[in-house]
Order: structure tokens, then C-alpha cells, then sequence
């Protein structure tokens, strides 16, 4: 029984993606990422010299700061904030530039669903601009829990609303590799983040994890593709 | 779905690498010393990208990503561009657009005496080389070059200086001359400094000239060769009139 979806798309697709990579021109490294109508533009200052208080000196410190696209900062807008600081954390290798803090600032230009996935797609693509040294990317992802058990990924604002529960999943990506095939875990079967909402049991999260890691494959190749073409152009 | 199997690429050298691809196999080249530069990362016996860049490769033995980006990392024996941001105990800061504040003590210049330590005020522009970079430490630079003369380093007086992604000065200080400079040279006369950390100075005797030169060399960053001259002819042709 396949769930039909408003817009006409099968439960595993994603909307079309945009990416495009120093946009403005004060920032050292920019990005904007679209999802659909989902869009979010992300721009990177450092590092600058200097850490903040009761950070450790030894490494780099980040700060993320997230605009709204109206309305007063809030708790959530607080609650983004520090998952996105400890994803850009858990990615980037804090000990080249110690004693240094690199600013991510993140402003909503759209809402229409799976916005945290998408803003932290775009802080990462910011990232890269900006050479900020990283161990791998990262890719996000939403995935929701139907009433009948079906997973649907990348929901938009309308979808989100009806599913019982949701969960932002945050992956490395799939990488290139001169190694030969290597036995055990590759990599990409590490999760980053993984943000709930609503209640759904420990199988049906499995499954969400399953399908949003499969997905990584096709965002992957999409930023990978994205970087060649400009760099070609150069 | 449908699972796709990725065949392990054997080399990629000269391709673009996103951060995370593993680059290198170490177990491979038992009996080599290799030299890594910038973007490259070790973990054991892989040696991954930490940047997003060409992955590139110099007889004999040297490896590194290439990358533009509009910061710098200080690297010994760079000639950058700095402005002067404070002097403190013999000792000016200088801003070279990297992660740290540069030192560059008031004794590294041709001539300097504990007495004489020329007086440089904040924003003042000057032409160095970076002496000593160690990682959490602000790089040190020197107003000499290694056999303590001056020859082109100092202060940059007059002219325009505008800043530019670390790409774009390392094409401009490439041999053989780069096309734009070529082209411009063959009509104007200027004098240009170029810093590796993306700050390029521009002089000359007229303000007109000055502007062609640097507006030119902003917009050369994305074209090819016959491109920047064709550009350049374009430019100088609408002046002319």
C-alpha cells in the first residue's frame, strides 16, 4: 500500500535540490541551499583570532547564529543553534586552528518543511567555501513516521504537520576512496545527528535510519557534482 | 532502491576532492617520504582531504589540495601584504587576513637599530615575507629577505591596494606572466605588488591607469587565457576613445 504524496512524489524521493556556493560578497565563504521551496542561506566569517569565554583555547571555537525569516528570537531558534554548533563540531577538525573562532550564520529565507536538514546542508556547503579544514561533509536529512508505518523523506511544511512523528538525521557522506573495498564499517555508516519529534517506536526509528542513510548517497553525489562544475569553470 | 557499487578509483590526482575522500594509501609506498601541503590530512595509513579542491601532485614527492578561498594560511617563505594594525614592545601587529594577528618585530628591517626602529602608524601597507609559522602560534614575519636586505620588502607608499581570493594572486605571480599583466603591460606602465594572501597594490603615474589595471585583474579571476586578452583589449580600447 504506497502512500500518496500532495505533490505526486514516491515516499523515498527528494525535492529538487539548489546549491550555490559564495553568493555574497562580504563573507569569507557563502552558500545558499534550496529544498524545494525550502531555502537557507549560510554565511561563514573566520577564523578570527580569539576564542569566546570558558571555551577551550586548545581548539577552534564556533558560533552559529540563526535569523529567523520574522519574528523575535526564541528558544527554538536557541534549540537550532546549539545542534547545528555541535554538528559543525563533531565535523570539523578543531585542532588546526587552535585558539580561533570561526562564525556560521544562518538566515531562513523560506519555510516549507525539513528546515534544520536544510540549514545545516548549507552551513556545510558555507564551510567548504570557506576552507575551513573538515574531517568529511555532512548530509541531513528528514524523515517522517506515517500513521500506517510508512517513512517519507524530505517532508514539505503540509506533510510535516499530518506525520506523528519526524526525525532529522544527520550523516557523513559517502566519500571517494583510493583504499581498496575495506572490511567491516565503511565511513558513511557513522550518524552525526539525529533530532526526534513525536513519539515512534525503537523499529519504526530504525527504519527511519535506514531509509534517510540510503538517501545520503544521492545528496552526496549532488554536492560532489555541484563543487566539480564551479571548479571546472575556474 | 537500487544499490550502486562504487568502483575505488586507483588515482586522484588532479581531480576534485570534496573533504573526507581518502587520497592516499600509505601501506602502498613503505619505502617513500612524501611531503604533504596544504588541505591534506594523515589518519593512520590514509591520508584524506581536509579542503575541497584539486588534488594535486609535484615530482618528486609532493602532494596537496589546491584551493581559492579569501583567507590566508600563513606559510613560510609566503611575500604577503600587511597592514599594520598596533605596535607594542618593538613589535608591530600586522594583519595578514589569516586565522592570527602576525608579529613582525621593529628589528627586521635593513639597518635597524634598537634606536632607529622605523615608526610605522596603524594602516600603514607594507611588503613582507613570513619568517616562522607554527600552528597556535601568530606567525612572525621580516621586513628582509634571508640574507638581511631589504631588496623589495618595506612599505608601499601611494597607490591603490584591493583584495583578491588567494587563487587569483597565485595566478598573477605565476610564470610565465600571467595574460592579463601581459596585456596590460604592453599599453600602461604600473607597478604592482602582489601579496599571497589575496591583497595585489597598484601604482601608477595616472589615477586612471591605476583604476584600468585593477579593475582588469578583478575580473581576470574566472577567465582563460585568451579570454583575460581579449578582456584587456576590450578595456583599453573603451578608454582610448
Amino acid at each position: 500500500m504506497e502512500i500518496d504524496r500532495e505533490d505526486g512524489r514516491r515516499p523515498n524521493q527528494l525535492r529538487p535540490l539548489a546549491c550555490s556556493r559564495n553568493i555574497l560578497h562580504r563573507p569569507h565563504g557563502s552558500a545558499s541551499w534550496s529544498q524545494g521551496d525550502t531555502k537557507v542561506l549560510a554565511a561563514v566569517y573566520g577564523p578570527k583570532p580569539g576564542t569566546r569565554k570558558n571555551e577551550n583555547p586548545e581548539k577552534a571555537c564556533f558560533e552559529v547564529i540563526w535569523k529567523p525569516k520574522s519574528g523575535q528570537i526564541g528558544k527554538a531558534e536557541k534549540e537550532y543553534e546549539m545542534i547545528l554548533k555541535k554538528t559543525i563540531q563533531s565535523i570539523c577538525v578543531l585542532t588546526v586552528n587552535p585558539n580561533t573562532t570561526t562564525s556560521v550564520i544562518i538566515q531562513v529565507v523560506h519555510d516549507d518543511g525539513s528546515l534544520l536538514p536544510c540549514a545545516i546542508n548549507a552551513a556545510c556547503a558555507a564551510l567548504v567555501d570557506a576552507g575551513i579544514p573538515m574531517k568529511h561533509l555532512a548530509v541531513a536529512i528528514c524523515c517522517c513516521l506515517a500513521d500506517s508505518g510508512y517513512v517519507v523523506l524530505d517532508p514539505n511544511k503540509l506533510e510535516e504537520k499530518k506525520m506523528t512523528a519526524f526525525a532529522y538525521l544527520v550523516f557523513p557522506n559517502t566519500t571517494l576512496s583510493v583504499l581498496p573495498e575495506v572490511e567491516g564499517e565503511p565511513v558513511e555508516h557513522g550518524i552525526i545527528t539525529s533530532v526526534t519529534h513525536g513519539v515512534m517506536s525503537v523499529d519504526d526509528y530504525f527504519l527511519c535510519v535506514e531509509n534517510g542513510r540510503a538517501a545520503t548517497a544521492s545528496l552526496s553525489a549532488f554536492f560532489r557534482k555541484n563543487f566539480q562544475q564551479t571548479q571546472g569553470a575556474v | 532502491m537500487n544499490a550502486q557499487v562504487a568502483v575505488s578509483p586507483t588515482s586522484l590526482i588532479d581531480q576534485i576532492v570534496v573533504p573526507g575522500d581518502v587520497v592516499l594509501d600509505l601501506s602502498n609506498m613503505t619505502n617513500q617520504t612524501i611531503k604533504l601541503g596544504s588541505g591534506l590530512r594523515q589518519e593512520s595509513d590514509a591520508i584524506s582531504a581536509m579542503r575541497a579542491g584539486k588534488f594535486s601532485y609535484s615530482k618528486p614527492n609532493k602532494y596537496w589540495v589546491e584551493s581559492s578561498h579569501k583567507r590566508y594560511i600563513p606559510r613560510t617563505e609566503d611575500h604577503v601584504l600587511g597592514i599594520v594594525v598596533d605596535y607594542k614592545a618593538d613589535n608591530f601587529w600586522v594583519d595578514i587576513k589569516g586565522p592570527q594577528l602576525a608579529l613582525l618585530p621593529g628589528l627586521a628591517f635593513e639597518g635597524a637599530t634598537r634606536r632607529s626602529i622605523p615608526k610605522f602608524e596603524a594602516c600603514t601597507l607594507l611588503y613582507l615575507r613570513v619568517v616562522k609559522t607554527n600552528i597556535g602560534m601568530n606567525p612572525e614575519l621580516s621586513g628582509t629577505d634571508a640574507s638581511g636586505k631589504a631588496s623589495v620588502f618595506g612599505p608601499l607608499k601611494d597607490g591603490f591596494m584591493f583584495e583578491t581570493s588567494t587563487g587569483l594572486s597565485r595566478m598573477l605571480l605565476s610564470s610565465p606572466t600571467c595574460p592579463v599583466l601581459e596585456a596590460l603591460g604592453k599599453k600602461l606602465s604600473f607597478e604592482i605588488a602582489t601579496g599571497l594572501n589575496g591583497r595585489v597594490w597598484v601604482n601608477a603615474a595616472a589615477p586612471r591607469s591605476v583604476i584600468i589595471v585593477a579593475n582588469a585583474i578583478m575580473n581576470s579571476e574566472t577567465l582563460s587565457a585568451t579570454q583575460q586578452r581579449i578582456m584587456v583589449e576590450k578595456l583599453l580600447a573603451k578608454i582610448s576613445d
